[in-house]
């Protein structure tokens, strides 16, 4: 019961996480009711612009940001628009996309997968929109026949003004602490001056608007209406405190409007920072809120008509989709991608965060010239004095790629890194036929003999043996159960294999298997980047699969379990699709499957990328390990959608890894910190490679952790050891 | 410069043990069922070595892929096409079946004089299958040129080439005057992965085929009327092992044992 109570909290604290801001509103709301009732709001208000010798200076300030903006965004669009069409329409699913503005780019959502700079750039981003539309309102209040700056209204808009203003400030000093006072390293990994420039210039245009404030109170309010001073309770304080120095009232209305044209002069250079710097996520962030995918994050996108095409994949930065080329713009260096990725954990040669930046970096050096060698009509791929793949991004940065997902998952303006990395990987393989030995054996292995496992002595019955009569699927059963190359290829995953065919014998489930007839349903192909061979194989299998009526299917593997429910669909394969996990819980739930045996012991989960994080699926499997007496889940500390790969995904399973450490080392150190006796995973890639990597971690046998499937674990509940589970077998 | 590269279309090497079966009374291998047959690993690589003799030469070469097969045989010499050959000629007659070494490259050499301009013929060091190694001499046995076996480089320049071969105790270089024969070895490197483009032209290419006529070879001299080897007996070989374990508390008394175990079984 321990997880579902872990799940449970997990989903209490992403609520409270998400209304944290609740007591801002509330504070805000109780002003609006105080000023409602208080008594000497009688002819309450202010000149706007008080002691200001050149109001109209602000509307040449104004005028000159909207045209920087416009500037800006023409600039950055021109080199947008070298990009090709997206795969999808992106006014496909409005009202999908809609939702992800509010959830993505209005509420944050991401934003606030760390809550400490959700608080921050909460504080931050909601003190600039507040302070906007109080300026805004001085402005109609001033150049319009609206006049509704006064009374009660007024007070409370002197209130929350200085609250927003406050939260400002806070989020400033909450974003100067982790800069300059803590050792938090993400957000310097490519430092530069215009972080300090936006940070400390944010800060000043907040003090400079409260002193502009304060000294307009001491000099019109102070004495004169005290009631209605303190509603702008920042500056009252801070009135209040100029009073030690007791200026003249020529003194404080000078220093008054030289703070004013400070405060002009900095708000707008500070805004124009947009223009230049990162703070155009402002608008980016949204924007590629609405931009992003509708469908699953597993679901990469096709080439159509591939054998028609003169260049597969992109090897020139014109040939991303103008989207892609968006993101490079959005990308606000944050490093939470970076933070996140299995290969940068581990040393290798990949980081997310700078991979967009070094493409980004590489748009703006050669756009502009491939822009005006295309107006001319020349040959727009030898513009760039270097390759876009192999020098601006290095053949083993690509390489290094899991596909796992954490970086855009972590992602606070929503970038989509893992197509920009497979369509690399599929210049370097279908294009220039440049990628790792051992990639390209797993490849060739795929082409000659329909699985990866070069090598293998098994064939694709051999798991049947003392298992007695296994149906073979022939369109009367309800279930196919897909086996797949690792189930029944490698010999570590020949008990997972047996032991949901026995689950789902024991279930009574209606289902068979095709045996022989199996074959690579072409993931791997399709993660290393030869879509060409994903694409013959999906045809082929999708026909075998129409051909022998096959409605639903039960994967033993997470990766083929993606490829059959998001990925079939693009080939008009529309399958019912469900994970072992998946089916075995249901059983269980309904009362299919009964466990009888205890299992008193400290488990830990390992969530699989493409069940968990890709699919979502987090649930199932740990309910299913709820059902097991005795056994109590001991969370890792990264787990659910912040679980980290086990270091095989993306074809690494049949790659030599480059860097300072393996993937699967790290992961399984996290697995043995538990102190766990067993690690569980749903997918045969991750059991691999805690088999290889658990005793690399833990040299001692004795006590040593042990990786095992979910189905292995259900297996002993439901029909006891393995010595019951022989007799039981010999009887039938 | 013309350049020939044999390519042989085997059984599956990898074909698991548990389905590779063998039919006693005709002597013959039992095609696997679900296994394809492939391109012989050794002449890929022999195919790599003409394609970067080529590339260094500024492409001014032709490759021609030939190889003794059934129809599927196809499918290998469009494998060495994909790599960027840009013939190939498939030699194809139920005459040439049941054939050795002998015939086989009997069959090449006629095809190789028949193309006419051949300036080097690529081997595999042996096919995977049998293992035999004798194909590539005997081609050149035929066609009365020299020969360079087992090379881990070859380069031609000057109308000569050079081969470095790896021998029991180091490596040899040589230089043989053109038209030659070499038989290329694993120790070359491994073949390329084609490029989309090319399997995609490769695709299109027509593999052409010639029978004994077009060769001018007699049916009587190839095939199983031609073979100097006839195959008495084809069987997979029972392996027995029987395990013991060796007592002893220590290392050194399982040691000293064992010797004595060994000694008593002859063995020392």
């Amino acid at each position: 019961m321990a997880t579902e109570s872990a799940i449970h909290n997990n989903r209490l604290q992403s609520q409270l996480i998400g209304k944290w801001w609740m007591p801002a509103i509330a504070l805000s709301l109780g002003g609006l009711y105080l000023a409602m009732q208080f008594s000497s709001t009688e002819g309450a208000g202010r000149e706007s612009f008080f002691n200001v010798a050149h109001p109209w200076s602000v509307y040449v300030f104004m005028s000159s940001l909207v045209s920087l903006l416009v500037f800006g965004l023409v600039r950055h669009a021109t080199l947008w628009r070298l990009g090709k069409e997206t795969p999808e329409s992106v006014f496909a699913n409005l009202p999908h996309r809609f939702k992800n503005v509010f959830r993505l780019g209005v509420a944050q959502d991401k934003v606030r997968r760390d809550r400490y700079a959700a608080v921050m750039h909460w504080s931050i981003s909601s003190s600039i929109v507040v302070l906007t539309l109080v300026t805004a309102q001085v402005a109609i209040e001033d150049d319009t026949p609206l006049n509704f700056l006064h009374g009660p209204y007024y007070l409370f808009f002197s209130f929350y003004g200085d609250l927003f203003g406050l939260i400002g400030l806070v989020g400033v000093g909450m974003a100067m602490w982790r800069r300059y006072f803590v050792d938090f390293s993400r957000i310097r990994w490519d430092e530069r001056p215009e972080d300090h420039l936006i940070i400390v210039g944010l800060g000043l245009v907040l003090l400079s608007g409260f002193f502009v404030e304060a000294f307009r109170i001491e000099v019109t309010e102070l004495t004169q209406y005290p009631d209605w001073a303190k509603w702008s309770f920042v500056s009252y304080v801070l009135a209040n405190f100029f009073e030690i120095f007791a200026m003249s009232d020529n003194q404080i209305l000078w220093s008054h409007s030289a703070m004013w044209w400070v405060h002009i002069v900095l708000a707008f250079s500070w805004l124009a920072l947009i223009v230049f710097t990162r703070l155009d996520h402002l608008f980016f962030a949204p924007i590629n809120a609405f931009l992003l995918r509708t469908d699953s994050p597993g679901r990469l996108s096709t080439i159509p008509n591939i054998e028609e095409q003169e260049i597969f994949g992109v090897g020139y930065i014109q040939d991303f989709s103008w989207k892609q080329l968006f993101e490079l713009d959005a990308c606000v260096r944050c490093g939470r991608c970076t933070d996140v990725c299995p290969a940068n954990l581990a040393g290798q040669p990949l980081s997310p965060m700078h991979l967009i930046q070094d493409l980004k970096g590489h748009l703006a050096s050669v756009g502009p010239s491939i822009q005006k060698t295309g107006n001319e009509g020349g040959d727009t791929r030898s513009v760039s004095p270097i390759s876009m793949v192999g020098e601006v991004i290095q053949d083993e940065t690509l390489w290094a790629c899991r596909t796992c997902g954490a970086c855009v998952q972590e992602c606070p303006v929503m970038i989509e890194h893992v197509p920009t990395i497979v369509d690399m990987r599929r210049f370097l393989v279908m294009d220039e036929a440049r990628l790792p030995q051992t990639a390209q054996a797993a490849l060739q292995n795929i082409e000659m003999r329909g699985h990866p496992w070069s090598g293998t002595a098994l064939e694709r019955t051999t798991w049947m043996d003392g298992l007695g009569d296994v149906p073979i699927f022939d369109g009367t059963q309800d279930y196919l159960y897909w086996v797949g190359c690792s189930g029944s290829l490698v010999e570590r995953n020949l008990p997972i294999t047996k032991a949901v065919f026995r689950l789902l014998k024991e279930a009574g489930s209606s289902f068979g298997v095709l045996g022989q007839e199996e074959t690579c349903n072409g993931d791997p192909a399709r993660r290393l980047g030869n879509e060409y061979l994903y694409q013959i194989l999906a045809e082929q299998l999708i026909g075998t699969f129409k051909e022998k009526n096959v409605q639903k299917v039960i994967t033993n593997c997470p990766h083929c379990f993606n490829t059959f429910k998001n990925e079939y669909p693009q080939f008009d394969g529309h399958f019912e699709v469900f994970h072992h996990t998946e089916f075995l819980n249901s059983q269980l739930q309904s009362g299919a499957l009964k466990v009888q045996y205890d299992l008193p012991e400290t488990v830990t989960y390992h969530d699989s990328c493409y069940l968990g994080r890709i699919n979502g699926v987090y649930d199932a499997p740990r309910q299913i390990l709820d059902f097991v007496p005795g056994a109590n889940i001991q969370e890792m500390q990264r787990n659910m959608s912040k679980g980290l790969c086990c270091g095989a995904g993306g074809g690494n399973m049949w790659q030599e890894e480059v860097g300072e450490r393996r993937v699967n080392h790290v992961r399984s150190e996290e697995a043995i910190a538990t102190g766990a006796s067993k690690v569980i995973s749903n997918c045969p890639f991750c059991i691999q490679m805690f088999e290889d990597g658990v005793p690399a971690m833990q040299p001692e046998e004795v006590g040593r952790i042990e990786p095992f499937d979910v189905a292995e674990i259900l297996e002993l509940a439901v029909f006891g050891n393995q010595d019951n589970l022989e007799e039981e077998i010999t009887e039938v | 410069m013309h350049f020939v590269v044999c390519a042989k279309q085997i059984p599956d090497p990898e074909t698991p043990p548990s389905a590779f079966k063998i039919d006693e009374s005709t002597n013959t291998v039992v095609p696997a069922q679900g296994f394809q047959p492939v391109l012989s690993q050794y002449d890929g690589i022999a195919a790599e070595a003409a394609l970067q003799i080529k590339e260094a030469l500024g492409d001014e070469a032709k490759i021609t892929v030939l190889s003794v097969g059934a129809e599927s045989a196809q499918a290998a010499i469009k494998q060495v096409l994909a790599m960027g050959a840009d013939e190939g000629v498939l030699l194809q007659d139920d005459a040439f079946e049941g054939g050795d070494s002998h015939t086989t490259a009997k069959v090449l050499a006629a095809a190789i004089s028949n193309l006419g301009d051949v300036d080097a013929v690529f081997c595999g060091r042996q096919a995977a299958d049998w293992d035999v190694g004798q194909v590539g001499l005997l081609v050149a046995e035929a066609l009365g040129w020299p020969a360079a076996i087992l090379a881990k480089g070859v380069e031609i320049s000057d109308g000569s080439m050079k081969t470095t071969r790896v021998m029991s105790d180091g490596f040899e270089t040589v230089s043989q005057a053109l038209p030659a024969v070499v038989t290329v070895s694993n120790e070359f490197g491994e073949p390329r992965y084609p490029k989309l483009q090319q399997i995609m032209q490769a695709a299109k290419k027509t593999v052409t085929t010639m029978t004994h006529g077009e060769l001018g070879l007699d049916p009587s001299e190839v095939g199983s009327s031609g073979a100097r080897l006839k195959l008495e007996k084809l069987y997979i070989p029972q392996s027995d092992s029987q395990v013991e374990i060796i007592d002893g508390e220590t290392p050194e008394e399982q040691a000293t044992n064992l010797i004595a175990k060994l000694v008593a079984d002859k063995v020392l």
